[in-house]
């Protein structure tokens, strides 16, 4: 293939009138794709406190704790600060506790504001 | 008249912290020295705590642009030690998503190489490109950068019609874009100055010094371990291995859009051949005495996990061996005897990804003599440490 002079140019001037790819984030936002690991959404009436969850997040994000002597209650704590949104909780559990819902802007200033509790 | 350099470990031209002892003659590099260990993470220590089935997502984020190259070398070794088949359907699509990231791999490389050869308009614009590709990663796992989409036994996710069709769709532009990269890198006077005859390593020297990746292949070695020993669906993918024999970074550039072409050649395959039935078999979760050794082609080279397993659900010993790593010795091949203002770009031409590799400890007491550790001292270190620890404060949230 033979040198050009400035075989760019096209390309460059073709994007002077085009309007810019990026978007004005906060302004605007991209809608996530369906499958999006968001945060992690817990359903207390399905929980039957096998402790799977717990032995297999790889971030000890989960806390399953009983809530009733007699009945078979539970109630679940998220470290959300430890959480990495791999959803191996939603493949693990047998009962389809959890869902992963399609949020991104969990950031605060404080990080204990991130220990979420479901009961 | 010599003299000694330091470049690094922090400086503006490295984007990750390595440090160059150079011995310099005016301008000339006439020997260069690598030292590593600035960001030691202990992620093989941290894999023998956690179970398998944790150690996926652990690997992963090994890398974050690789992550699953990672990700997979580990997954294909433990399921050699489980003794299980994998789903053909996630197989193919297990090969698909290595395929597409190998695509954004190589698209930010080109970015990265176009930046340090001060051609920052060709930055954006593979940039700006290499959003489809993440567009497509992030619409069939569910994020852009750690897929999470391994599994022992196949994938967690299987793929629609509608999502099918759809990437060969993208596939189109990413083509013609790619064929005009391939264009504008043999025909851009610029671009072509800065790069031909910059970093040498001929073909012997490459070989000699066990170079990896499109390192290998652009000084005319046609070695690929999706080629040599395949893996995943791969014998039955029709692609060529694609090399180059200027030995130099152009080269390495040329090899790399090749390889961008051949992965939509394979990704079209895979999408059209994409077999019906499920895609993950159910998988044990202890693993029988055994060890393993597994290699994967990542976008950067060859790719090595080693696997020991002991018949518990936590692995005995994981070993990490980065391509990155296999690279250092050619990179200093290619350094002495070039130009200062030529190490960025020498660097990036073997696209290193620096923590990934960082395995290795070395204590250097600060009079020059450097004291390789034992692996009996470093355990005896581990649990002097272990025991300061006051597990009672586990729960307490961290000081911030
Ligand atoms: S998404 Fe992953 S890290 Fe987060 S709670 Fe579930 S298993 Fe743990
Ligand atoms: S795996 Fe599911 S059912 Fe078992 S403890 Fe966790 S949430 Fe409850």
């Amino acid at each position: 293939m033979s040198l050009r002079i400035a075989p760019f140019l096209p390309e460059l001037l073709r994007s002077l009138f085009k309007k810019p790819v990026t978007v004005r984030y906060p302004f605007e936002k991209t809608p996530v794709p369906a499958g999006f690991r968001g945060n992690v959404v817990f359903d207390p009436a399905k929980c039957i406190g096998c402790n799977i969850c717990v032995g297999d997040c790889p971030a000890e994000a989960i806390e399953i704790i009983r809530v009733s002597e007699t009945e078979k209650k539970f109630k679940m704590i998220l470290h959300n600060d430890r959480c990495i949104h791999c959803a191996q909780c939603v493949d693990s559990c047998p009962t389809k506790t959890y869902r992963m819902d399609g949020e991104f802007e969990i950031a605060v200033l404080n990080r204990r504001q991130l220990k979420i509790e479901y009961k | 008249m010599e003299f000694k350099v330091q470049l690094g470990p922090q400086h503006p031209a490295l984007h990750e912290p390595i440090s160059i002892r150079m011995t310099l003659d005016g301008e000339v590099i006439r020997d260069a020295d690598l030292r590593l260990g600035y960001n030691h993470r202990g992620v093989e220590k941290l894999a023998e705590s956690r179970s398998f089935i944790q150690n996926l997502y652990l690997t992963e984020r090994i890398c974050g642009i690789c992550s699953f190259s990672h990700q997979t070398c580990y997954t294909q070794g433990v399921e050699k030690l489980m003794e299980l088949v994998p789903a053909r359907r996630g197989l193919y699509i297990r090969t698909l998503v290595c395929e597409l990231e190998r695509v954004h791999s190589h698209l930010l490389w080109l970015g990265v190489a176009g930046q340090e050869a001060g051609f920052e308009s060709f930055f954006m614009y593979t940039w700006r490109d290499r959003e489809v590709v993440m567009d497509i990663l992030d619409w069939i796992s569910g994020n852009r950068v750690h897929y999470s989409m391994n599994t022992f036994g196949g994938v967690r996710r299987d793929i629609d019609e509608m999502q099918r069709k759809k990437i060969l769709d993208t596939l189109d532009l990413l083509k013609q874009r790619t064929d005009y990269y391939l264009n504008l890198a043999a025909s851009e006077p610029t671009f072509v100055g800065r790069l031909a005859g910059v970093g040498k390593l001929s073909r012997q020297q490459a070989i000699d010094l066990c170079a990896v990746g499109p390192t290998l292949r652009a000084s005319g070695v046609p070695m690929d371990v999706r080629k040599d020993d395949p893996y995943a669906v791969y014998d039955e993918i029709p692609f060529e291995v694609s090399t180059a024999d200027s030995c130099d970074v152009l080269g390495r550039a040329v090899v790399r859009v090749k390889e961008l072409i051949q992965s939509y050649r394979i990704i079209e395959f895979l999408l059209k051949n994409l077999p019906e039935g499920p895609f993950k078999v159910k998988a044990p979760r202890k693993v029988k005495p055994n060890e393993v050794y597994s290699r994967y082609e990542a976008p950067r080279g060859e790719n090595v996990h080693y696997i020991k397993s002991n018949g518990s659900d936590k692995p005995e010993r994981l070993k990490v061996r980065a391509p990155t790593l296999a690279n250092y010795p050619a990179t200093i091949a290619m350094l002495k005897n070039g130009f200062i203002a030529d190490i960025p770009l020498i660097f990036a031409a073997i696209d290193p990804c620096i923590c990934c590799a960082e395995r290795l400890v070395q204590l250097d007491d600060g009079r020059g003599r450097g004291r390789v550790l034992r692996f009996s001292e470093l355990r005896a270190m581990a649990n002097e440490r272990a025991k300061k620890i006051d597990y009672t404060k586990r729960e307490i949230a961290w000081p911030f």
